[in-house]
């Protein structure tokens, strides 16, 4: 529908369109900008990159365990969501009725009290003292959730007139899958995907309280030591939005190129 | 066309079609037309091989309509156009064609530029469905019937989700697929285009078979419920 009305659009109102778009999100972004430099400016004590340079190596190992644990975490919060789809989908009523109630706990639970109480309270019952390895598990079980519900929207997003189009030219079982049902869920997947990506970076920042040693914590141990608060954090929170603001402009952009 | 329907029951949860029997036959274009509820779709999904009757026997051309390999000798157009909206107007048909029928890329490619060509869209074949107008995006789902090369094309009220512009323009496309020599069953609202277009009517009312004859009954109609029916209808 995009398409239509943009080609109904003359070349000069397009143009007209587009330039007056543009110039709107720079003077937003132009905003922000400023906004940040006046609380800059306002700080008692001179504003100081150079004080940050001692712990860049650190810091940059924060960044990358970020990123790293964020992966794993998409990796198994996918998975592990999968299986709860299937569960959910099952014929079992156990099954059902059981990720229904995981769903409710999950819901009903900050992540930060999801992570102590991997660490701190399931962990050592299954003889695990490996924070690190708990606030991985506390994450994917957090994000999993999440996770069943975009498979249960996308996979009930294919309605039944389609399946009975493949039933009337048959279409084998695996045909079905291979050509009509998964490139058509892939596709709805990818956006909510995506969203959840940037849920976990953001969560995994909570993983410091176990003092594993990722972005946030790397920033916090820096400012303990030289006192360099709003260099640390503004640098901190800069490399956060370098990551979650492109994954977002992604996301759109796939969005608009495959969506369906 | 030969329909032959024996003792045709259907049920869902209530009964839908009781004890239905009717013999056509030598006519080109046969339309059902009835009130919502009537029954007019079932009847057509058992008619297509789409749904097994819950008793009786329907016969088409001579083929039991129940047997899986009479199913892909049908063509069938859904109310909305239920096209695979991840694939373009024309893999929507090469892939038919391709993974159903055995047709080599290259000739699932050609077949399918033909047919779209045949209902006006050979400027559109490499757009997804949902960058085409409704009215398009139908014709495309025609062509993909046509390009199975059906004895007997179905349609479920093709246009009951087009505004009166793109309604023109699918049913202009019909008529001309049947001066082409296609024999048709439809279900369809629009009666003056059944009136001119169908030359056999089967009227449902309530799950029964109604009125039947050439659409001459339209204009004489002799139960209640037509005379009803013809009232509502513009």
């Amino acid at each position: 529908m995009n398409q239509l009305r943009s080609e109904a659009l003359s070349p000069s109102e397009a143009r007209r369109a587009f330039g007056g778009h543009a110039v709107a999100y720079s003077f937003a972004i132009s905003t922000f900008v400023l906004f940040a430099i006046f609380v800059v400016v306002r700080q008692s004590r001179p504003f100081d990159l150079a004080a940050i340079l001692p712990y860049r190596a650190d810091i940059l190992n924060g960044f990358g365990r970020t990123i790293w644990v964020s992966v794993i975490s998409l990796i198994g919060s996918t998975s592990l969501g999968f299986f709860f789809y299937l569960l959910s989908a099952s014929r079992v009523r156990y099954f059902r009725a059981f990720t229904d109630v995981f769903t409710e706990i999950i819901y009903g639970t900050p992540l930060l009290v999801m992570i102590m109480i991997m660490a701190f309270v399931i962990g050592p019952a299954f003889g695990s003292t490996n924070r690190a390895l708990m606030g991985y598990v506390g994450l994917i079980v957090y994000i999993t959730p999440y996770m069943t519900n975009i498979f249960k929207s996308a996979i009930s997003s294919i309605g039944a007139e389609q399946y009975m189009a493949m039933d009337l030219f048959g279409f084998t079982p695996w045909q079905r899958y291979r050509y009509i049902i998964i490139p058509q869920i892939v596709r709805i997947l990818m956006p909510p995907l995506m969203n959840n990506f940037s849920l976990i970076i953001k969560g995994s920042a909570l993983l410091n309280v176990l003092s594993y040693r990722e972005l946030f914590y790397e920033v916090q141990l820096m400012t303990n030591n030289n006192f360099r608060f709003v260099e640390g954090f503004l640098l901190m929170w800069l490399l956060y939005l370098m990551i979650t603001i492109p994954l977002s402009q992604v996301t759109k952009w796939i969005d608009r190129k495959w969506g369906i | 066309m030969k329909l032959e329907l024996e003792h045709v029951n259907h049920r869902y949860d209530v009964d839908v079609l009781h004890d239905l029997s009717l013999i056509v036959e030598g006519y080109k274009s046969i339309a059902i037309i009835g009130v919502s509820g009537s029954g007019k779709s079932t009847l057509l999904r058992l008619l297509s091989g789409l749904e097994m009757p819950t008793g009786g026997s329907l016969r088409v051309n001579n083929h039991d309509v129940t047997a899986p390999e009479y199913r892909k000798s049908v063509g069938f157009v859904f109310q909305s156009h239920n096209l695979f909206p991840h694939l373009t107007l024309l893999e929507n048909i090469t892939i038919v064609l391709e993974k159903t029928r055995g047709f080599s890329r290259k000739d699932a490619r050609e077949q399918a530029c033909r047919f779209l060509t045949m209902l006006h869209l050979d400027d559109q074949v490499h757009k997804l469905p949902r960058n085409v107008s409704g009215g398009q995006a139908q014709r495309a789902s025609i062509a993909r019937a046509l390009s199975v090369d059906p004895e007997v094309i179905f349609l479920d009220e093709p246009t009951s989700s087009l505004d009166p512009v793109l309604t023109y323009e699918v049913l202009s496309a019909i008529k001309e697929l049947r001066e082409l020599g296609m024999e048709f069953v439809l279900v369809s609202h629009v009666m003056s285009f059944v009136h001119d277009f169908a030359d056999y009517v089967v009227f449902m009312d309530d799950g029964n078979i109604g009125e039947h004859g050439p659409p001459t009954i339209l204009e004489n109609p002799q139960s209640q419920a037509l005379i009803d029916f013809m009232a509502k209808v513009p």
